[in-house]
């Protein structure tokens, strides 16, 4: 029963043309950031050079595929949570509005069984998201610019050599879906707790951005309540491509990550689970 | 009227042989902040009953039906169908009930047999019933089409399709012919019939007396949130405080004022050539013998007995 909820679940979420924005949104932006980073390759070249000095000797070129990754990924990391919200505050809540728990939630079906496909079914949408993502950003980067060496920044500049990236993007994409699954799940908490779609986007969204800003901007007072911040944890990603790969800060963050992700939940099923359905 | 006839004839035979309790509301209170919506409710259905929930607008029947499919959690009481409390064994209580709760809401990009598909899973019925109910409730021919398409009455009766997938014993339907013109709800009356000749007990709100009054066999009456009246629809309607007659007499000053003096008479008007008057229909016979025996010219006495009058004579709301 619970696949066969997973899968109706998919079937709505799938069939609403705001569950493919995130996919057009993709598929127009990184041919486009590909083709501009092609057609400023040589500065690229010429600014990575510079870096690495007479230091270092780059197997084949430095702008190839994986920097392009690189680089998208470094900025998107804020863009993908927000295409990830917009079905991930619509899963719950945007049936509240509708109307249709009326019609659900009277069948012989306990309600956590239905929560709990709404949450898989979100985190299924976002695990095919990041996927299309990788196959947009590595794949066709790969496929465009061809691929090397990366060349990537951690306290100096570090060249991870061509046969170790693939791994590390492998670790780097793992650790990225984790975080996108906390996004969500603030979201989709939002979501359990209201009948509107919009407002649990914009709800943690704002917490998301004032977060991330709290992460990054100097300030004592900031410094001291960092730590206590799931978004100060968000960058765990990043770390893939560290040498040697600090495992024991990353299994400290993904500890601290699935903590905040239990209780998003555990609220959001409480909630749901308690709530009358009034709309 | 031959299906009518049917209807009554079977109804009546289900009431003389079967009386088990399918749905039995106990106590049922319901607030919203200060205000109570439902009020130390309590009713029973038996089988076979088409049962009217009357009340005007706001009058906790919504607030009733969804904490009988525990939509919504009461503060106190319990609700328990087929023996089984909704409230602690809610999927096995629910086993066997189809539900229209308010609206039909549907997901309006989708098709009507997708909508359907997805709630046939949920039931675990073989898509086979999907067919069959669109057939039922006229639909068979439209099943492809988007929801988004589909006017108000269709949707109505996809709601209606939808609470019968899961081949209920007991159908609950909540207004089931709002936003239908006088043709959809007329159709709805008959399938509704239809279906309790076939041994499904309905549960009706509404708060249209005439289609409670055509189509129920037993009532209960709430308004703010509290049962004012249950029973049997006939024997209601028989009780003397709804009972109004109409008397067309010569002259009728005269009659009136002698109506008028009559212990067992209430609330008399007249107006063009007629008296209304409330009395027990025991009383007619005496009060036509006591008209001509003082000379006043009789030319009809109409028993003018309604669901209206009695929701009105229990309420003073306007439905």
């Amino acid at each position: 029963m619970q696949l066969k909820l997973i899968y109706i679940e998919l079937v709505k979420i799938f069939g609403k043309v705001r569950s493919l924005l995130g996919f057009i949104a993709l598929a127009v932006l990184m041919p486009l950031i590909i083709w501009g980073f092609s057609q400023g390759a040589s500065s690229v070249e010429q600014d990575v050079e510079r870096w690495v000095g007479d230091s270092f000797i780059i197997v084949g070129t430095a702008f190839n595929g994986f920097l392009v990754t690189y680089i998208t990924m470094n900025f998107l990391w804020v863009h993908i949570p927000f295409l990830l919200m917009l079905v991930a505050g619509d899963v719950v809540a945007g049936e509240g509005a509708l109307g249709t728990f009326r019609i659900t939630l009277t069948r012989r079906i306990s309600r956590f069984r239905i929560i709990l496909a709404k949450l898989i079914s979100t985190y299924l949408y976002t695990i095919i998201l990041v996927t299309f993502f990788i196959i947009m950003s590595l794949g066709l980067g790969s496929l465009w610019l061809g691929i090397g060496d990366l060349v990537v920044y951690d306290d100096g500049v570090l060249i991870l050599p061509q046969e170790m990236v693939w791994g590390r993007f492998a670790i780097a994409f793992l650790f990225a879906t984790f975080v996108m699954f906390v996004a969500v799940t603030l979201c989709f908490m939002f979501s359990a707790m209201v009948n509107n779609g919009i407002g649990p986007i914009i709800g943690a969204m704002a917490i998301i951005i004032i977060g991330l800003a709290i992460a990054n901007i100097p300030i004592d007072i900031f410094e001291t309540i960092r730590p206590y911040l799931f978004t100060s944890y968000f960058d765990i990603w990043q770390k893939a491509f560290y040498d040697p790969i600090p495992w024991g800060e990353i299994g400290r963050d993904v500890l601290i990550l699935s903590g905040y992700t239990v209780v998003f939940i555990v609220i959001s099923f409480v909630h749901f689970i308690r709530k009358d359905i009034s709309t | 009227m031959k299906l009518i006839d049917d209807f009554l004839f079977n109804t009546l035979l289900r009431n003389l042989f079967v009386s088990n309790s399918i749905l039995s509301v106990k106590e049922l209170t319901k607030s919203f902040g200060k205000r109570k919506a439902v009020d130390n409710l309590s009713f029973e259905i038996r089988e076979g009953e088409v049962f009217g929930f009357l009340g005007p607008n706001g009058a906790g029947k919504s607030t009733a039906i969804k904490s009988m499919l525990s939509l919504i959690k009461p503060d106190y009481g319990d609700i328990e169908i087929f023996g089984k409390s909704v409230i602690k064994h809610h999927n096995s209580a629910l086993q066997g009930v189809g539900a229209l709760v308010e609206r039909p809401d549907f997901f309006e990009y989708l098709s009507a047999k997708q909508n359907l598909s997805m709630l046939a899973k949920m039931d675990n019925v073989s898509e086979g019933k999907i067919t069959e109910v669109l057939d039922i409730v006229g639909l068979s021919t439209r099943g492809k089409d988007k929801v988004k398409a589909y006017s108000q009455g269709m949707k109505q009766r996809l709601g209606i399709a939808q609470a019968l997938l899961s081949n209920p014993k007991l159908l609950i339907l909540d207004e089931p012919t709002n936003g239908l013109d006088p043709l959809g709800m007329k159709e709805v009356r008959e399938l509704i019939r239809k279906l309790s000749m076939e041994g499904i007990t309905i549960f009706l709100s509404s708060h249209i007396l005439h289609e409670v009054e055509q189509v129920c066999t037993t009532m209960a009456i709430i308004n703010k949130g509290k049962l004012i009246k249950s029973g049997k629809v006939s024997e209601l309607l028989k009780t003397s405080e709804a009972f109004i007659t109409e008397i067309h007499v010569k002259p009728i000053k005269k009659a009136y004022a002698l109506i008028n003096k009559q212990t067992y008479t209430s609330d008399i008007a007249e107006s063009e050539g007629i008296i209304k008057v409330k009395t027990a229909y025991e009383n007619l016979n005496k009060l036509n013998t006591l008209l001509v025996e003082n000379g006043i010219k009789v030319s009809a006495i109409i028993p003018r007995s309604s669901l209206e009058d009695y929701f009105l004579s229990l309420t003073g709301d306007i439905v």
